[in-house]
Order: C-alpha cells, then structure tokens, then sequence
C-alpha cells in the first residue's frame, strides 16, 4: 500500500465528512442520545422512584431469576433493592448492543459515501486516472470510514462512563461501569462490527452509482444487531462475556469473506463499468 | 509516443471504438476531433488503462496501458471534461491532494508554482465550489501537469469557456508544447479553437477513424476547390471574369470559384489588370469546412 497516497485519501474523506454538517449531524446526534440522554432518562428516575411500587416489576424480576449462575448473577443479587439491581444491569448489559448500533451507523454513513460520493462529485475517475493502485484506494476508503466509527464509539462509551457512573453514584456510593464486558464489547467486538459495516458499505458503494442507493442498502447492517437487542429484552440472549468472545470471532469470520469479495473489485476496469458508465 | 493497432470498444454489446489505428509523436500535438459520442473520451481511458480495449494493441511511452497501467499514468497528465475537482477543497488543497497521489516531491513549491503560472494564485485559498468554469479547467490542466507528464491528455479543455478564457488556455497550451515538448492529444469539437493550435488532426466518427493528417494533407486531399473574396471596386457583369465563376457579389466585395489554390494568384493578377483590389480572403479553407467536405465524401 502507498503511504502517502492512503493517509491522503483519509485526511481528505475524513475532512469531507467533518465539513458536510448533514452527513455529520444525523451521525452524532443518535450516539449522543445513547450515551447521554437515554442513560439519565432510565438511571435518574429509577434512583428517584421505588420500583417496587410502580408495580408491573414481576417480568423484570422473572428475567433476574433466568440470570445464569455466574458472576453477573451472584453480583445482581447482591444487591439490596431493585431499584441498584435494574439500574446495574440496564447499565452493563441492556445498553450494550446499542454500542455496536453507533459504529455501525457511522461506517454505514461514511462507507456508503466512500466510492458513490466520488462517483456523485464525478472525481472516481480522475482518481483512476492517476498512478494509484486499487488497493490503496480501497484501504484507504475503508480505513477513512472505519476510524472515524471507532473514534466515535471510543468517545460515546467515554461520556456514556461519565454519565452514568455520576449519576448512579448515589445509590452505589462506587462506579458500577464499565464491567469486563464492555472491555471486550470496545476491544474485541466493535472494531469486528466495525470493520464488517465498512467492508459491505464500501462493497455496496462500488456497486452502485448514487449515495442515497448505496445508505439504504448498507443500512440492512443494523439488522442482526437489532435482533440481539431485542434477545436480550425478552431473555432469550445475554450480551455477557462469553456470547461477545464468539460475537466477535464469528464477525471476524464474516470480514474476511467480506474483504475477499470486495477485492473482486481490485479492477479498475471493473470498477470503472459499474461507477462511471 | 502512442500507438494504437485494431483498437476496438464496445459497451453492452454496443461498438464505441472499432478498428482504430493511429500513432502520436514525441512532442506533437494531435487535435482528436469528432461529435459528441464519436469515442473520443473512451479512447482516452483506453489509452490510460482505466478501461481494457475488447481488441487491438495499444502502447502508449513504450508501455501496455492495461498490463503496466500505473507506469503508464505516471507519465500521463489528464484533464477531464468536468475538471472532476473537489468542490469542497480549495484550490491548493485540491493540488496538494493530487500531487500526494502522483507522488511529487515538494508539493507544496510544485503547487504553488502551477497556480501561479495558471493564473490562479489570488484565488488559491478559495474553494473550488465557488470558481467559475474557466478557473476550474484552468485548475485541472494545473493538476493534470502535477508530475511533469510527458503527455498530456486534454479532453474537451475549452468547453464552458467564454472567448477569452478559450484563447487564453489554448496559448497556455501551445507555449507548454513548445516549451517542455509536451506530447498532447487534444479532443475536442470546438475546430475554430484548436485549428492553429494542432500539428496534426485526427477525425473520429461513430468510433472509426475518418482521415489524419496535418491541416494542408487533409486540404489538399480534400479541399480542392475554394472560394476567394476580393476587396475591390470593380463592378463585373455577368457570372464569369475572364474564366473565373463569380459566385457572389456584394457592395465593394466580389466572391469566386477557383478550382485549385494555384489559380489563385492568376485571379488576383488579372483583376490588378483591370482595377484595385484592396484585399482578399480565400474562404471554405478551414478546418470546420474540411470536417463536413470530409464526413460527406466518407458517409
């Protein structure tokens, strides 16, 4: 890979997205209600109110009881009242999958960008023209959309810590966040998802010719991650230790096979046909 | 320089480029000419590797541009029909980005140089959203010189230009031939601006090669008859002068019809003979005249 030409390419796309407010804005804004509005909307009000009164608690109790004997079991019943127990899981677990939805949302923005964008601005070409091989074009453009995903979950999980370890602190009297799990979920399993969103994005962004064409079908990502958030609510799923471990191999899995099919496109030929004719 | 044998295109079965055959000299400038998809853009990207031919040889500098593409793109400048910049990006920056990829040492000297001499230095630090479609060519032939090519491919470059913006880049173009012995291989449909310019010219049509040559090959082949109008006082009756056809007449102008060029001083003469002759103009002896005298004789 060329060096410079990729750290080019990076600097430029990632400039590109940071003085495009409309593609920026609607990227930040969800993240930012994960990590900071819905946190205080859950943690605050069940710090103020007994549970045990609002009534309707026993599906919440019954999930409790379904908990695994391990660690997170021992740790949800060592607690006094309900209220510490809903507050620590919604915290470690039931906020975890809407950590891989940020990554994933921003790599289907920027990846779906990626090749159509130059298409729609008609500077793909110029791009082939030069003495630039294929496969610093397409590391480039998927590094350019893979790190600003990363950067973007590393900040959300930060503020999301802040956010909830002050306002628990109260009832805990120490910080509940983060737990093992979320260590993996940022290491292990988010740079896997991200990679995987980046890849099939920028897969789709090669195929097709326009933005908006290459977003809706890239956006079919956040699919399986849906499906895990909606496991986890009914009990069926548990977003612990173990499940991201194998989460996160088996989408490494997928990126491979990924990366293989979008080196297909390694053609400029190829690429031309489907981009510029 | 380049060298093209058999070439042939198609796109979804339809034949773009067929049979084309022609070589470019070190240091000319050929004017490619031809309608609007006539297949001069695809010959271009052909001739770049940035498309593969379904036949034929190309070399281009002594490479394959499909087997050796980026040895071939290092040494070719190419100016788009849109300039293809980015609109976001202003005018240095979108150099600098473009000499990262062309891999330039000192870019920046590079840049700032080319944006003087293309007459863009007050507006380097402008976006190029904002650049009016002369600036924007202006910026692309500065991006497509980036790497010093060896050749130059300029497709369309005076489209979207007022006069003066058009006669500007032409002599831009003329005195970076004739200074750096550039290689260019100009297309274009706009004949009136680049006839002076040309060493040669190359006529494309539906994709085949029409005819190449220098101005007066092609006007000899082609342009045989010509008509001459004369400046003069003189009035004549009657629709000859001393064997010559009048064509035309109009108030202190006289038009006729010489069957070849050398008939043309004989005329003169016997019109000095006989009253002033102020001026004359030989008309129909261009290169718009000899495209259509051409596409008639090959339909």
């Amino acid at each position: 890979m060329n060096k410079r030409a990729a750290r080019a390419i990076i600097t430029k796309d990632i400039k590109a997205i940071s003085s495009n407010v409309q593609l920026w804005l609607p990227m930040m804004i969800i993240p930012l209600m994960f990590s900071i509005v819905l946190p205080l909307a859950v943690v605050l009000p069940a710090r103020f109110y007994e549970m045990d009164k609002i009534g309707n608690i026993d599906p919440i109790r019954k999930l409790f009881s379904q908990l695994p004997p391990g660690t997170l079991r021992e740790t949800i019943f060592s607690f006094d009242g309900i209220n510490q127990q809903v507050i620590f899981f919604i915290v470690n677990y039931f906020f975890a999958p809407f950590f891989l939805l940020i990554p994933l949302m921003a790599a289907s923005v920027i990846g779906a960008n990626s090749f159509a964008g130059e298409k729609e601005r008609k500077t793909l070409e110029t791009l082939l023209f030069t003495p630039l091989e294929l496969e610093t074009l397409f590391g480039a453009k998927i590094l350019a959309a893979f790190l600003p995903a990363i950067f973007l979950t590393l900040v959300c999980s930060f503020l999301y810590g802040i956010v909830v370890n002050i306002a628990a602190y109260p009832l805990f009297h120490r910080f509940i966040f983060p737990q093992g799990n979320w260590l993996l979920l940022l290491l292990w399993v988010t740079p896997a998802v991200s990679l995987g969103a980046v890849l099939v994005n920028v897969f789709i962004s090669a195929k097709v010719k326009g933005f908006q064409e290459a977003y809706q079908l890239g956006c079919l990502v956040i699919l399986p991650i849906l499906g895990i958030f909606i496991a986890q609510m009914t009990g069926i799923l548990l977003v612990n230790s173990l499940f991201l471990c194998w989460f996160g191999a088996a989408v490494l899995v997928i990126d491979f096979f990924a990366l293989k099919a979008c080196s297909r496109f390694l053609n400029r030929n190829q690429l031309f046909t489907s981009q510029v004719s | 320089m380049i060298c093209l044998e058999q070439v042939a295109k198609s796109f979804s079965g339809v034949p773009v480029i067929s049979d084309l055959s022609f070589t470019v000299r070190k240091g000319e400038i050929l004017g490619f000419l031809g309608p609007n998809g006539s297949g001069k853009t695809t010959t271009i990207r052909l001739l770049n590797g940035v498309i593969t031919a379904d036949a034929g040889q190309i070399t281009v500098a002594g490479f394959d541009p499909v087997t050796a593409g980026n040895e071939v793109r290092k040494r070719c400048g190419v100016l788009t029909e849109s300039a293809a910049l980015y609109g976001q990006m202003t005018a240095l920056e979108n150099l600098l980005f473009f000499a990262e990829l062309y891999g330039v040492s000192e870019p920046k000297a590079r840049a700032e140089e080319l944006l003087a001499t293309c007459g863009l230095r007050d507006a380097r630090h402008k976006k190029v959203a904002v650049f009016s479609t002369g600036m924007k060519k202006r910026l692309g032939i500065a991006k497509a010189l980036l790497h010093q090519p060896e050749i130059l491919f300029l497709d369309e470059p005076t489209t979207g230009l007022d006069p003066e913006g058009a006669k500007s880049l032409i002599h831009y173009i003329k005195e970076l031939n004739r200074t750096c012995g550039v290689t260019i291989l100009l297309a274009t449909h706009q004949l009136k601006q680049v006839e002076e310019l040309c060493h040669r010219f190359l006529f494309l049509d539906h994709g085949r090669l029409l005819e190449i040559g220098t101005f007066n090959e092609l006007a000899e082949k082609y342009l045989t008859a010509v008509s001459i109008k004369v400046e003069t006082d003189l009035e004549i009756a009657g629709p000859e002068f001393k064997g010559f056809q009048l064509e035309n007449k109009f108030p202190g102008y006289l038009q006729f019809k010489v069957e070849r060029k050398e008939e043309i001083p004989i005329l003169l003469k016997e019109l000095l003979a006989v009253g002033p002759v102020y001026s004359s103009v030989i008309l129909g002896r261009d290169l718009e005249t000899l495209y259509f005298r051409l596409k008639e004789e090959k339909a």
